[in-house]
């Protein structure tokens, strides 16, 4: 008994060793995220002050008041509608492609099916950086530099999307699409009652990581727009620091509006995410 | 379901996904090297062919050579460190103790910030005179850093602010992977009176080396392409500290117009993490994948 007790204490200040540790861990983690939330909730005068206060005393909003509000040069507003327009068509449009093609590999025969899968693949090894001037050219080429046909089209051939949906759609049980073959429903039929209404876990799994994909893309939208009203969030928000370079306050409610909407996403669909990439099979 | 393997039908699936990946997947990267064999001005309609005379000019180029080093440098810090801190982060996240959801969302917030936040961010963060980072230098009886202005400082810094961004995303791959790790064999390990030390040596990490060359593999991948944080950050300075490949492919592309050479750049810099890639598989043997 007495052995058994003195364990325990042992586990027990071992775990609050390790809870110490992690505790450092997340508050070194979240200090840039809060420094700048914390910034931007402060009276100008309060920024450059010589001892660093964490809580904003008073918090004020004006910061960001004064974001939305100078829009002359700097339409903030429009940034975020052109974010928001363009990660929602990407999301949407990369689940309608990638869970179609996915249910073909899963599902269907045909000629090359194997090959092609692996192709698709072995494109996900190439870097997107590396091949951004011939999709800069042929972009330019289709007339879609400075649209949003520009920002949105070429992120959609997704080999991430396939490959976790066809992963997920082999999963799924086939009695259920066979019980609706016997019925005499066809392939598409099959495909959006039966397969995409259970595949519902991988398509929002998909969904978030594609929406913060593109919300938070910096190389593309930078070279295939440079008309300031065609301009995403991130490439919106550096331009803006870019002019007020000393005004920290400010700069930082540009990072916060970029980051807040993000964060929410995140907390609402947060066991989503985890857990999809346990579902990615990366299982080893 | 045998009565479906016409293969028109799964053309019809298949159709709208190939036509994206041929134009934009596909294309570019035959095109990419066509484009890298001309002499091609952004804005003059008729690019000359050169053969391998970008290529050339490459390797004799230094600050390409630079570049190369400057970005080899920044993998050599980001990758072992960012790993060894993703790595423990999803240890500690898999012991179970009380409050692990709300570690796991802390230290994965950071990869949710877009690359222009954490840049943003960060100068704030390094600034010299007014940055909190040097307030609490100077608080424990240190001298300030001119983080981003010196040369010895600049790409440290960098790679700091980019292991910030970037840990969370491997701790959820190796928590995902350490999951799949029996529970039974650490058990008997235990029993036969291995340490918590062994049993990380002797069972953990073998059983975790897949997922290890996975993690490693994509890190040295996406480090290599490193862009935003030093577009703009530093801009490749002070004195080309910062200069990355990919950033340098940018300035000769984009800024330069010299979109032939900026390609050939680009293609160099895929060879030379391809060598590297190929390497890692040689040494770290992927067993299981």
């Amino acid at each position: 008994m007495r052995r058994i007790r003195s364990q325990s204490k042992v586990i027990s200040i071992k775990a609050i060793i390790a809870q110490l540790g992690m505790a450092l861990g997340a508050v070194i983690m979240l200090a840039p995220i809060a420094w700048m939330l914390s910034t931007s909730l402060k009276h100008e005068s309060a920024v450059l002050s010589a001892v660093p206060h964490w809580i904003p005393n008073p918090p004020t909003l004006e910061n960001y008041i004064s974001l939305f509000t100078q829009t002359k040069d700097f339409p903030v507003f429009r940034w975020l509608a052109n974010s928001i327009f363009v990660s929602s068509s990407v999301t949407f449009l990369v689940l309608l492609v990638t869970s179609c093609a996915a249910y073909a590999f899963a599902r269907l025969e045909f000629k090359g099916r194997e090959c092609l899968f692996m192709v698709v693949i072995a494109t996900m090894i190439i870097p997107s950086q590396v091949v951004l001037i011939p999709v800069f050219l042929i972009v330019q080429k289709l007339g879609w530099f400075n649209s949003y046909f520009g920002l949105i089209v070429p992120g959609l051939a997704s080999g991430f999307g396939v490959f976790l949906l066809r992963q997920f759609f082999l999963t799924i049980p086939v009695e259920f699409e066979e019980a609706a073959y016997m019925d005499g429903a066809s392939p598409i039929s099959i495909y959006s009652r039966i397969v995409l209404p259970l595949a519902k876990p991988a398509l929002a799994t998909l969904a978030i990581f594609t929406f913060i994909g593109s919300w938070n893309d910096f190389a593309w939208p930078l070279i295939i727009t440079n008309d300031i009203s065609l301009r995403t969030l991130p490439i919106g928000i550096m331009i803006f620091q870019g002019r007020y370079t000393q005004e920290f306050g400010l700069t930082m409610a540009a990072a916060g509006v970029c980051t807040i909407p993000i964060i929410i996403a995140f907390l609402v669909f947060q066991r989503r995410i985890t857990e999809g990439i346990a579902m990615t099979g990366l299982k080893g | 379901m045998k009565a479906w393997n016409r293969n028109k039908y799964a053309a019809g699936f298949l159709i709208p996904y190939f036509s994206l990946f041929a134009v934009f997947v596909v294309a570019p990267i035959v095109y990419g090297f066509f484009i890298s064999l001309h002499k091609w001005y952004i804005l003059s309609p008729h690019p000359t062919f050169v053969g391998f005379a970008n290529y050339r000019a490459a390797l004799k180029d230094d600050l390409f050579r630079i570049a190369l080093l400057r970005t080899g440098y920044f993998v050599l810090m980001v990758v072992p460190i960012g790993n060894a801190l993703s790595l423990l982060l999803a240890v500690s996240l898999n012991q179970g103790y009380r409050g692990t959801t709300i570690y796991k969302v802390c230290y994965y917030l950071p990869v949710l910030t877009s690359v222009s936040v954490v840049a943003i961010v960060w100068r704030w963060l390094l600034s010299s005179e007014f940055g909190i980072v040097n307030y609490y230098l100077r608080l424990l009886g240190l001298r300030s850093i001119n983080w981003l202005s010196d040369t010895k400082t600049a790409m440290p810094s960098i790679a700091l602010l980019s292991i910030w961004w970037g840990a969370g995303g491997n701790m959820l791959v190796y928590l995902a992977g350490l999951k799949n790790i029996p529970r039974e064999l650490l058990e008997a390990a235990e029993i036969d009176g291995a340490s918590p030390g062994q049993r990380f040596r002797s069972v953990t990490i073998p059983l975790l080396r897949p997922t290890i060359l996975f993690c490693l593999v994509m890190s040295v991948i996406a480090s290599s392409q490193v862009f935003g944080q030093t577009y703009i950050l530093t801009g490749g300075g002070p004195y080309y500290s910062t200069l990355t490949v990919i950033l340098y492919m940018y300035q000769q592309g984009f800024g330069l117009y010299q979109l032939g050479y900026g390609a050939a750049v680009g293609y160099l810099l895929f060879a030379v993490v391809l060598v590297f890639t190929l390497l890692q598989f040689k040494l770290l043997p992927f067993r299981r994948l």
